[in-house]
């Protein structure tokens, strides 16, 4: 295999035991017990809440947008006469916003794993992947609630505290946590397929948005049903948060299944 | 739910049986119809000493991550230490640690987060002794509770070298592990070497041939993906090695 005819070789000048440290000398071996699935799967979790509960970098630029989006809303209703109701869009407005602060805070969520290629020693672990698109996506649905509790509030007081909400009203909860996993589900793994492309923050949204369309279609219907109440309320509202659970567990487990393909593509 | 393997199960002593540390057959990888690496063989015993040397685009870096299973072959097979990178991945990394001349570390995580981190996701049994132990050898224990953002790119280096030594690999790939370090911190990289190499094997990737040479036991020289040459360092001085280099590459 040797292209070349070899000739004898001087004694390298290879750095040796009497050059090092005393610490480096005392590097002992260790065991290693590989963790459990789940175990892999806190730590992970907790890696990403701990790094953004120090930079809140996610969060405040969520909800800063947030809040910038309801400004824009409050901008556009005040045109409407003075007596306009709110109440019947305010479940599609309530999503056009938790749609547009996801898309920011998705595009965000693996720039920290880009800048030193740490998601590169992620995958160096031996571990499931998919463990890794799991965690990412924890993280993502905790701190999107956590910029739904700060924000839907505001809405209320801003939009719908002159309207006579349904007795159902509390009932929307169940559409915003199943659209928010959904969303967080589905945009973790596209965050994960454009963040090393070119303009990814585009791709995302042209990618998220087509790709959620049913779930936001049947969270409006849900919420908006909920807000509004209605006898045949129940008639609308269990079919489409069923749709939407539906979505959810298609769209997670395809990630799950798929996840390894992606991130190691 | 629950997935123990310790370091003494059966893959493991396999592992430690192999006489391999790579095992290379017919491996190539191409991007598009553009081959990086092209019908590449040649096996390293254990405990050697590795250095790849080539000029920019020659594949050495293809190499390096299909060998820490980043990248997959297009054709041919990779054993590490006895494991085939495409039957048993989590085996393969489980046992190599990957030094590249970026930190893959978390910048907005303390020098102590990022390798305990490290620690507890690679199931190291006493993780905090472990770290402490680490930080000594690359002398930042006084600066375990920063940032590794505010850290130099020398002092980030060493804690990627401590992070790639955390679970106490058997097989080290290192990707221009040179590359920033001060002289101070190349003083201390050579001294971990030389304590290490006599319990692990090393691949290393540089532009530098004599730092190069002076490490290896093997030689391995690529030319536009292709294998040029691989030969014990022995059978080799460097004027002639250096001279083959830039026959091969050109300059």
């Amino acid at each position: 295999m040797t292209a070349t005819e070899p000739t004898p070789r001087a004694t390298p000048s290879v750095p040796t035991a009497t050059a090092t440290s005393a610490a480096a000398a005392t590097l002992t071996p260790t065991a290693t017990r590989r963790p459990s699935t789940f175990r892999q799967y806190r730590i992970l979790l907790g890696k990403d809440l701990r790094r953004e509960f120090r930079t809140r970098e996610m969060l405040t630029s969520m909800g800063i947008y947030a809040v910038l989006v309801l400004i824009v809303f409050g901008t556009a209703l005040m045109q409407a006469s003075a007596g306009f109701d709110v109440l019947p869009v305010a479940g599609g407005l309530i999503w056009a916003l938790i749609v547009f602060t996801s898309l920011l805070g998705l595009n965000r969520s693996f720039s920290h794993e880009k800048e030193e290629a740490a998601l590169e020693g992620i995958m160096l672990v031996p571990l499931d992947r998919s463990v890794i698109f799991l965690a990412k996506a924890s993280a993502n649905v905790l701190f999107l609630l956590v910029v739904e509790i700060i924000t839907l509030p505001l809405f209320y007081f801003l939009f719908l505290s002159g309207s006579a909400l349904a007795a159902t009203f509390g009932l929307a909860i169940v559409p915003l946590l199943v659209g928010t996993i959904g969303i967080a589900g589905v945009g973790t793994l596209l965050a994960t397929i454009t963040v090393n492309t070119r303009g990814q923050d585009v791709l995302l949204a042209v990618l998220f948005v087509p790709l959620v369309f049913p779930l936001l279609y049947a969270c409006v219907a849900a919420t908006s049903v909920a807000l509004l109440g209605g006898e045949d309320m129940m008639a609308t509202f269990g079919p489409a948060v069923a749709l939407a659970a539906a979505y959810d567990v298609i769209m997670i487990l395809v990630s799950w299944l798929l996840y390894d393909f992606i991130i190691s593509a | 739910m629950t997935e123990v393997v310790e370091k003494t199960s059966a893959p493991v002593a396999a592992a430690a049986a192999a006489d391999s540390a790579l095992e290379v057959r017919a491996l190539s990888k191409a991007f598009g119809t553009r081959k990086a690496l092209d019908s590449l063989s040649f096996e390293l015993p254990t405990g050697a000493f590795l250095a790849i040397c080539g000029a920019n685009g020659a594949g050495k870096t293809t190499l390096l991550r299909i060998l820490a299973t980043l990248a997959r072959p297009s054709s041919g097979s990779v054993s590490v230490l006895g494991c085939d990178i495409k039957e048993q991945p989590d085996e393969v990394r489980a046992r190599i640690g990957f030094i590249s001349h970026r930190s893959m570390l978390y910048p907005d995580l303390t020098a102590e987060e990022n390798l305990l981190l490290a620690a507890r996701l690679y199931g190291v049994v006493e993780p905090q002794t472990r770290v402490s132990e680490l930080l000594a050898a690359v002398e930042l224990t006084a600066r375990r509770y920063d940032l590794a953002r505010s850290f130099s790119r020398g002092m980030t280096q060493r804690l990627a070298i401590a992070r790639a030594l955390i679970h106490d690999p058997q097989l080290v790939l290192l990707d221009e592990p040179y590359t920033g370090l001060d002289p101070h911190a190349s003083e201390i990289f050579d001294a971990l070497l030389a304590t290490q190499r006599a319990s692990r094997s090393f691949v290393l990737v540089s532009h530098d041939l004599r730092k190069g040479f002076e490490l290896a036991s093997h030689l391995l020289l690529l030319n536009r993906g292709k294998l040029e040459l691989f030969a014990p360092s022995a059978e080799l001085d460097f004027a002639s090695f250096s001279q083959l280099y830039y026959q091969t590459v050109g300059g």
